[in-house]
């Protein structure tokens, strides 16, 4: 099937590709512009056939992309082949070193990796589309939302399927200006616009960092899709040049001398190009994969609909920055250095989101810090160079984390019938017990948690093993170690303790996870008592208050109906995600326990990191260490659920007030999130803050002050001077007259002698001196300039001719004489420059 | 390709009754997708008004057939404007047996279309002001249909529509005009701004309306004039030109504070302009000292001239100083809030869209092109002024204002900070990029203006604080505003993403700028953030949040009027964003030309001393049009 594809679309055209990104295009076009009119119904069914239709194309784009590496394959070696569209010509920009130009096309492409995020992003998609149907049912922005969701996958895949990186800007931009108008979509309370708003200036942050690796590969590497940067990254390397450098201090490698020449350090501090370019662009992938230090938008970014938080702020956008990291491999690899640090903010975020989740009681607040913490898994895993183990993640979390969101919008839904205040709606303190009332989401959420707590043969369980066994044995290693050991340059090698640090951290962070994921569930759907309101037959008051909805008077201990299991189409995506939770890891994992039935996910993707795995080395006995590692991953599992299970369902939550109590300081400071925000805003924010007051008020004072004010009142001074003068007084007038005319005469009885000197040709040596003419002025000259005048009598002569050889100077004297008989004379130097000629030098 | 064209004209819709039967516009949509397939199929030449058609279908019902008949207009139009500037496959060589027919008064019409309109309007009754209103908007689009053909000759490197007349030739004087890939599209943008400025104006200025058209018409032929003139004298002729209408629409129809305000605006602009004087009487003498008395305007006779270093810092700065008060750049900036809070909208709209880029161009033009080792020499340090005091502190600025009007005029000074880093960087995509911002910053805070204006007239204030909650009561309004922000801040896939990643990369390429290339282009790469700061701040407390205040309950809609005027700009967002190819294309070679006349001075006469001798006369440069001038022959 794959082959008759292939034939209708050739694999260098690959047109197919315009179908996956038109469809969600045209769904947002529509269900905007036209949602009001089209009525809820249309809206519903122009959103999921659009989404439906990308997904079918993915599926049939995906059928053809198998087969083409399929017939790619010879023996071992299997060739990274792709599927490519080119639309057209976007812009171009110049390369930089290498002078050429660069043509940006927007071109899309398919292979192993988007291939495969592709997929993810239509079906997943398409579940949370029909999902939301029936979540959304009742707003009154019914069809805006599905405009910006149709919008949203359109911006993903866009991201996903580009070709270069700046068509892939676009989509990393379009999808931030969708969680930008999502997380505001109810835009009437305050909190959630500022939160939407906080949300892209955070993620801006990032692609301020994205710009520059872009200006930086465009410049080194003379290209900016990626076969053409693969191709280049060898000028990033280059130590013969000086490029090779980046001078950080001083800025640019000048040298300066002055009154701040003491900040210049004797030793110029530089970076290598190729960690500048990571530096940069992981900027970038921290920004929007929420990492440490740019995380602090998405518990914030919660505020939205809950399957918005499901889509964007777990499965799928905020994964981007994972995907970019593997999508250029090869450029990290090159700085050990940038790559130490993934993983290493990686380890760090995983560990500290996880912190703040163990306390949280508001349901949606626990998942988003715990996709923090997964997504510092992903990071990790890149990290460290084990780029399909960090891709497995992303794959697997995409399921098991849009379960958990959609089930706690199922529970939410139920919440809402009667509590009407959000934050009461998602606070588990307010829940318990809603397994015997949902039980489908219930199981749900409880295969997820297996999931993402890491039980063994769940999804969860392989991708995080391989995570944290890579994160001991693996050691990234320069790829160009020997150019530069040959040449004697020193380069960054990460220190020996690294990996096991890192392995300890993750399985620290695996055990939170796994504790903080069993306290939700044990808080939301175990226990024997519903904590939302009495459940009992409806009173009559009670009946009439809920009918009394837009009201929210809702007496809440009056007893009402158990919270009620949602309707199917919310129920069947928690069904489909939950399955794919527990097997997609037996299915697709390289380990020794899998299903053989298709291609495992590192034979898939190994054509895509072939470059980079000669970057990665295994430590010694590594192989030996495989069971003895895993046993740090399910040991997490096992003391993590155990603990939160006598916590919460063996004690009743007592040992948890009890530990509250004991340090009341770190209990609050965790329920604070670490009070990062307020330090951050007494920070950075309150410097941007007093920058820009600063820049208004010295904009006012100072520049109109002085640009406008001073001229102003020099005119005006000059004004008033003059206006002394005019006094209207005619005998001040005459004396001004008769001064003048004083001085008139002073200047015609004294001579005031004056010459111009002109070369007679180029450069012949003769010069002609004309004095400056004057009323009855008689002349005499000193022309040889031997001190002497050379006649004693004046004349009417004007001019005299000289002659200088090279390089010498004459003082020629002119000597004039008025009508009245003073006389006074006045030096003329010349000087014949040596036989330098300037003009030839800069013309040849 | 057409999905473009036609995604924001559709936008007005979101009627206050929704239907039970929505099916009707997904069966046109797809109907017309269908048509439209065919139609490129068989008769390629009809897809314009296959889209016109689907326009006017799709247009929600509560709109007239007018409303209908522009959109589908301007729809059309555009998607001409795509279809005919597509650039051609790769291979396909120019006609050279058949040249396209250039006429050489082509420009002349460009300049002297709407000044006689402007002496014909003198002459109508002032009791009519239908008539008034029609005869001047019938000019100003006869004026832009006129420039419409500038589009069908191949730019390439050199200058086209060439007509050159002596006019005083005692004094060397010519009326010499001519137009390459760079003042094309500002051109263009004048011919488009100028009736959507006028037409938006009609809606809510009713004073002296006769004077109100007769300085329309004449300050469009002056910026037109401006922009294509090739001759010193005829260039700075128009340059004051310009001044007048501007200063008396600032001070007759502006706000409370208009007449200081129209003052600081004419002083500053002003000044600048006397050294340019100046320093233009200065080369045109030193060209006759050296072509034996001759004098000439000419610029293509006084690119010839070779000034020794010392000399040429002086001239530079005149000219530079001059357009750099007109760009604004930092100190000279402070004119700029004042003229914009005190002038009526379409004064904004004009100031912002065109006049600004009268000093980029000037400084690209002029002082690039007369002195070259000069602006090589300042260019570093100039670029560091574009990028603090421009880019950054601007932005800061503007996130510090309470008057929207304020914003959006410190956010101008910010985005030429752009264009401006992009000339002083003076590679070839570093140009281009600031020549494609300077049309992009026309259409955005065109755009951006035009909309404040529509706040304005329902609520006689601009301040934040005044506002809130506005999505509600105003949906559409909401929309386009959000629409033209995002440009405004550069979301790729918008027309503003283009100019600025053309000039950050250009930068960072950039051999001019000493050491400093990189950080000046993280710097401009930071004031992306920056920019999003304020514009997103201004949206959410002008839109966002509950209504805080009575007043803005009742709030009304955007009007006819005021869609029809904006909806050729949001569109353009998106043409420019998509296809930036069509614009780049044409004028791409041109500014080669420019980085390479740059780069051949600078080769001959190296940095940091340059050229120290005497003054010379120069070849003439191969690019300049070949009639010959009728001054001598060159040394």
């Amino acid at each position: 099937m794959g082959a008759q594809i292939l034939s209708l679309f050739p694999a260098a055209n690959f047109s197919l590709i315009a179908v996956i990104l038109a469809l969600p295009l045209l769904g947002a076009f529509v269900n905007g512009v036209w949602g009001k009119r089209l009525g809820n119904d249309a809206v519903r069914v122009m959103a999921l056939s659009a989404v439906g239709g990308s997904f079918l194309a993915s599926v049939v784009t995906f059928i053809a992309l198998a087969s083409h590496v399929d017939a790619h394959i010879e023996g071992d070696h299997h060739e990274h082949v792709k599927l490519a569209w080119t639309a057209w010509q976007w812009m171009h920009t110049k390369a930089g070193f290498t002078g050429g130009n660069i043509p940006i096309d927007v071109r899309f492409s398919v292979d192993a990796l988007s291939g495969v995020m592709m997929l993810v992003v239509t079906g997943i998609g398409f579940l949370i589309h029909l999902y939301s149907t029936a979540y959304m049912a009742e707003d009154p922005g019914f069809a805006r939302f599905f405009a910006y969701m149709n919008l949203f996958i359109f911006a993903m895949l866009t991201l996903i399927l580009a070709d270069n990186l700046p068509v892939l800007f676009v989509g990393w931009e379009g999808v931030g200006l969708c969680s930008y108008l999502l997380i505001g979509f109810w835009y009437e309370k305050m909190p959630n616009a500022a939160a939407g708003k906080k949300a892209f200036i955070a993620n801006r942050v990032g692609d301020f960092g994205l710009i520059c690796g872009m200006f930086l590969l465009a410049s080194y590497t003379g290209a900016l899709d990626w076969t053409g940067i693969a191709n280049g990254i060898g000028s990033l390397k280059d130590t013969t040049q000086d490029a090779y450098l980046i001078h950080v201090w001083p800025v640019g490698g000048g040298q300066y001398q002055g009154i701040f020449s003491f900040l210049q350090p004797h030793n110029p501090l530089t970076i290598t190009a190729a960690t500048a370019v990571g530096l940069a662009l992981l900027l970038g992938c921290t920004g929007k994969s929420a990492q440490i230090p740019l995380y602090v938008w998405l518990p914030d970014a919660m505020a939205g609909p809950t399957p918005v938080s499901a889509l964007i702020h777990a499965a799928t956008m905020v994964t981007a920055g994972v995907y970019l990291i593997c999508r250029l491999s090869f450029v990290f690899t090159l700085s050990p250095f940038v790559m130490m640090l993934i993983a290493s903010v990686g380890a760090a975020t995983a560990l500290f989101a996880a912190t703040i989740a163990l306390v949280q009681n508001d349901i949606k607040k626990v998942l988003a810090y715990s996709t923090i913490s997964q997504l510092g898994f992903m990071f990790l895993g890149v990290g460290v160079g084990a780029f399909t183990a960090g891709f497995f993640h992303v794959f697997t979390h995409a399921f098991f984390k849009a379960c958990l969101f959609l089930c706690a919008g199922s529970v939410i839904h139920a919440m809402h019938a009667r509590v009407h205040d959000d934050e009461r709606a998602q606070d588990m303190r307010y829940m318990g017990a809603l397994r015997k009332h949902m039980p489908i989401t219930y199981w749900s959420f409880f295969a997820s948690t297996l999931a993402i707590a890491g039980c063994p043969l769940t999804s969860g369980f392989f991708s995080k093993d391989e995570i944290l066994y890579r994160s001991w044995v693996d050691h990234s290693v320069n790829p160009f170690a020997d150019v530069l050991t040959r040449q004697k340059l020193e380069m960054f090698v990460p220190p020996q303790w690294l990996g096991p640090a890192l392995y300890v951290v993750g399985v620290l962070a695996a055990t939170l996870t796994a504790f903080y994921m069993f306290r939700a569930l044990f808080m939301t759907f175990w226990g024997d008592e519903f904590r939302g309101w009495t459940i009992g037959r409806p009173s009559l008051v009670a009946a009439h208050a809920s009918d009394d909805h837009d009201h929210h008077h809702d007496d809440l201990s009056v007893p009402g109906a158990a919270p009620k299991e949602s309707p199917w189409q919310m129920t069947v995506p928690l069904i489909i995600l939950a399955t794919c939770a527990v097997v997609a890891g037996l299915i697709f994992n390289a380990g020794p326990i899998n299903i053989p039935a298709l291609h495992s996910m590192d034979h898939w993707l190994e054509p895509v990191f072939e470059p980079v795995a000669r970057t990665v080395r295994l430590s010694e006995g590594a192989e030996g260490l495989t069971w003895p590692l895993a046993g740090g991953g399910i040991l997490a599992f096992i003391i993590g659920t155990g603990v939160a299970y006598w916590m919460y369902i063996m004690e009743a939550g007592r040992p948890a007030e009890a530990l509250a109590d004991a340090a009341p300081g770190l209990y609050r400071l965790l329920l604070d999130k670490w009070r990062i925000d307020e330090l951050y805003d007494a920070t950075i924010i309150a410097a941007v803050d007093a920058l820009a007051d600063t820049s208004a008020a010295f904009d006012q004072t100072i520049v109109d002050g002085i640009v406008a004010k001073v001229p102003a009142l020099l005119v005006s001074l000059f004004g008033s001077i003059l206006r002394a003068f005019q006094t209207g007084v005619v005998h001040v007038y005459a004396a001004f007259m008769v001064i003048g005319l004083a001085f008139f005469g002073w200047f015609f009885v004294f001579p005031h002698p004056a010459a111009t000197v002109t070369a007679v040709g180029k450069d012949t040596g003769d010069y002609i001196v004309t004095a400056a003419p004057g009323m009855g002025y008689q002349y005499r000259w000193d022309a040889d300039g031997n001190g002497q005048f050379d006649s004693e009598r004046t004349s009417d002569q004007m001019s005299v001719k000289v002659h200088l050889d090279e390089g010498k100077t004459q003082n020629v004297r002119v000597e004039a004489t008025s009508a009245f008989g003073f006389s006074n004379s006045a030096a003329i130097p010349i000087t014949r420059a040596a036989s330098v000629k300037p003009m030839q030098l800069g013309l040849n | 390709m057409t999905a473009a064209a036609h995604e924001e004209t559709s936008e007005p819709t979101l009627p206050p009754a929704p239907l039970h039967v929505g099916w009707r516009e997904i069966v046109i949509l797809g109907f017309f997708g269908i048509a439209t397939a065919a139609v490129a199929k068989v008769a390629p030449d009809l897809i314009p008004l296959a889209v016109a058609a689907a326009v006017a279908a799709l247009v929600p019902r509560k709109h007239d057939w007018t409303t209908r008949a522009v959109l589908a207009a301007i729809a059309a139009l555009l998607t001409l404007f795509v279809i005919r500037m597509w650039p051609a496959e790769a291979g396909v060589l120019p006609d050279v047996e058949h040249p396209p027919y250039e006429p050489t008064t082509l420009l002349s019409w460009l300049i002297g279309l709407p000044i006689a309109g402007a002496i014909a309007i003198l002459f109508l009754p002032r009791q009519t002001p239908g008539l008034l209103r029609w005869v001047t908007l019938g000019v100003m689009f006869a004026t832009l249909g006129a420039s419409a053909f500038l589009l069908g000759v191949p730019m390439g490197r050199g200058f086209h529509f060439n007509q050159d007349i002596a006019w005083m030739p005692q004094l060397g004087i010519r009326y010499h005009v001519a137009v390459d890939g760079i003042s094309l599209w500002l051109l263009l943008l004048t011919g488009i701004i100028m009736p959507i400025a006028t037409y938006a104006s009609f809606g809510s200025l009713q004073a002296r309306l006769k004077d109100w058209c007769f300085a329309l018409l004449l300050l469009e032929g002056a910026m037109m004039g401006a922009l294509v003139s090739m001759d010193l004298f005829l260039f700075y002729v128009f340059w004051e030109l310009m001044l007048i209408p501007m200063y008396v629409m600032i001070g007759v129809w502006g706000g409370s504070n208009r007449i200081k305000a129209a003052l600081k605006f004419f002083l500053y602009t002003f000044f600048g302009s006397i050294l340019m004087l100046g320093a233009i009487l200065y080369v045109a003498y030193t060209y006759g000292r050296l072509n034996g008395g001759a004098l000439s305007f000419d610029y293509f006779e006084l690119q010839r001239v070779l000034y020794p270093q010392h000399l040429q810092i002086w001239l530079f700065g005149a000219f530079a100083l001059a357009f750099l008060i007109k760009v604004p750049m930092f100190p000279f900036h402070t004119w700029l809030p004042d003229a914009h809070t005190e002038a009526p909208t379409a004064g904004s709209i004009i100031l912002a869209a065109v006049m600004l880029k009268m000093g980029t161009y000037g400084y690209l033009r002029f002082c690039m092109g007369l002195f070259p080792e000069a602006s090589i020499q300042f260019g570093a340090n100039l670029a560091g002024v574009a990028v603090l005091g421009g880019i950054l502190y601007g932005a800061l600025c503007a996130w510090r204002q309470d008057d929207v009007k304020r914003v959006v005029a410190y956010s101008s000074v910010a985005h030429l900070g752009y264009v401006m880093l992009g000339l002083f960087a003076g590679t070839s995509s570093s140009i281009e990029g600031g020549v494609i911002q300077m049309i992009n910053h026309g259409i955005s805070t065109g755009a951006l203006f035009l909309l404040v204006g529509v706040l304005y007239d329902r609520r006689h204030t601009r301040q934040l604080d005044e506002f809130g909650g506005l999505a509600k009561v105003m949906p559409v309004y909401c929309t386009l505003f959000i629409i033209i922000t995002l440009s405004s801040i550069g979301l790729p896939g918008t027309n503003g993403f283009v100019g600025e990643f053309m000039v950050i990369t250009g930068t960072f390429a950039s051999n001019k700028l000493g050491h400093f290339n990189g950080i000046q282009a993280v710097g401009a790469a930071l004031g992306v953030i920056l920019g999003a700061l304020y514009m997103l701040g201004v949206v959410q407390k002008v839109f966002f949040g509950p209504i805080t205040r009575k007043e803005n309950e009742k709030l009304t809609d955007i009007n006819r009027r005021e869609l029809l005027a904006v909806s050729p700009l949001v569109v353009l967002v998106f043409v420019i964003g998509f296809f930036p190819n069509l614009l780049l294309a044409p004028m791409h070679d041109a500014c080669v030309r420019v980085q390479d006349d740059l780069e051949q001075r600078a080769a001959e006469h190296a940095a940091p001393v340059f050229y120290t001798g005497p003054l010379r006369l120069l070849a003439r440069k191969s690019d300049a049009p070949n009639v010959p001038a009728p001054t001598s022959a060159p040394n």
